[in-house]
């Protein structure tokens, strides 16, 4: 894939991960608890080489973006920043060196379905556990919050699955 | 000043972060008190607009109840009008306005964001300082409790949902005029939780809590909730419980800001016992 098409699709994903989380997702939760926040999904599939700087410049735009719409200043912007800050470390973490990544962003299709339920889950634990921690911001409602931070991780992983299978089909 | 650099490039990555976040979290803190609302002024005119278009499409999903509660409403005061009673004489009402003094006017404003599923729920509504909504004037629907404003612009309120750790309201029973605080611990929106019960207060399952009027936000006697299960805490000074909130805050379509016209009056009585 050229580097234009790589620009242009990052900046379409994110808008409409954007609008469909402030517009649509933000009104969905099960049983009061579990909200799913997939516009992280983003912050998933920026590029390999995309440099440090520019990575947590885009997830603080990211988290931004949200807040703005949820009056909420600071707080999705603080997630997200985590995530990104994390990111590069996860990876790290989970690949045997820089020959196993395969194509230009992490992806179901080119890692495998192991890969990337291990890089996916702990991004989106770190993310969750930063949101609902700080928005709760008392540590006597801990395992109220911990269970929310489960559950949404649960949910929103399993968006992105299905995104991932929507999206980035299997060849056969 | 050559090893900083070379420090600063080292680890630039770490240190952006650091700068970033700090940035972030002092956003998310000072925000929090509410009274920081140049920043939302700032956003509000934009994102309005397009909170404002979504929420005008959705309305139509919730057209039928918005209906139903209207017409209650309607039934309700139909059944206050003078022709609702029955007169032998018609000389034998009249209206004395110095023991009926008018205290409260009420005013009623339509939801434009509203949230239930987080921690702290706010509620976005369609009137502003322009129709005389000011700080602290508590919210309501049909007499039950919504919350309280705390912030205005123009044409847009800003109010902290009873949903919100920061809300905390003073509430009585109905049946003998027990003060409690009734707050929201998370979890599902019906549910709120009561503190602060004394010991000889006898409760039941279904007892009414209605505000007590104490706060200059609510008038007294507005629908809280009704006690859903309590806990009698033989080592502690106090009982505790949990309440089935009167109001359904996932269906708000419309609802009413309390003006209490003697506020002032009151205010201005608290300040000169102060001041002397």
């Amino acid at each position: 894939m050229t580097t234009s098409r790589v620009i242009v699709n990052n900046f379409l994903r994110f808008f409409v991960l954007i609008a469909l989380q402030v517009l649509v997702l933000n009104n969905i939760y099960l049983g009061g608890f579990s909200n799913p926040y997939l516009y992280v999904y983003f912050i998933l599939l920026i590029p390999y080489e995309v440099p440090g700087a520019f990575l947590l410049i885009l997830a603080f735009i990211t988290g931004a973006g949200v807040d703005i719409f949820t009056n909420t200043l600071g707080l999705h912007t603080s997630a997200c920043l985590a995530m990104g800050y994390a990111r590069p470390h996860v990876i790290r973490m989970i690949s045997s060196g820089p020959d196993s990544l395969i194509g230009d962003s992490p992806s179901l299709k080119n890692q495998g379905l192991k890969w990337f339920l291990y890089y996916s889950l702990s991004l989106i634990l770190i993310h969750h556990f930063v949101l609902f921690f700080l928005e709760a911001f008392r540590f006597t409602e801990f395992f109220t919050t911990f269970l929310r931070v489960v559950m949404s991780s649960v949910f929103t992983l399993l968006l992105v699955l299905i995104c991932e299978y929507l999206f980035y089909p299997k060849e056969k | 000043m050559r090893n900083l650099f070379v420090f600063i490039r080292k680890n630039y990555f770490i240190l952006l972060f650091l700068v970033l976040e700090a940035l972030s979290l002092g956003l998310f803190f000072n925000f929090n008190e509410f009274q920081n609302t140049a920043v939302y002024d700032l956003t509000s005119t934009f994102t309005g607009g397009i909170n404002r278009t979504f929420r005008n499409i959705s309305e139509y999903l919730t057209l039928r109840s918005t209906n139903q509660t209207l017409v209650e409403e309607l039934a309700k005061l139909h059944s206050q009008l003078p022709k609702a009673y029955y007169s032998s004489d018609a000389h034998s009402f009249y209206r004395n306005d110095t023991i009926y003094q008018l205290q409260y006017r009420y005013i009623s404003a339509k939801v434009i964001s509203n949230t239930t599923n987080r921690r702290n729920n706010f509620l976005m509504i369609s009137k502003g300082s322009l129709q005389g909504v000011r700080n602290h004037m508590g919210v309501i629907i049909g007499n039950r409790i919504v919350g309280q404003v705390v912030s205005v612009s123009p044409h847009f309120s800003w109010i902290i949902s009873m949903l919100n750790k920061d809300s905390k309201i003073s509430g009585k029973f109905k049946k003998n005029n027990q003060l409690v605080n009734v707050e929201w611990s998370g979890g599902s929106y019906r549910y709120g939780s009561i503190r602060e019960i004394p010991k000889h207060v006898d409760m039941k399952k279904g007892d009414t809590i209605i505000t007590s009027g104490n706060s200059d936000i609510f008038p007294e006697g507005v629908l809280v909730g009704t006690i859903s299960e309590f806990t009698v805490a033989p080592d502690e000074n106090f009982n505790y419980g949990t309440i089935l909130f009167s109001t359904d805050f996932n269906s708000l379509g419309y609802v009413e800001i309390v003006l209490d016209l003697m506020r002032k009056e009151k205010e201005d009585l608290k300040a000169t016992f102060k001041s002397e």
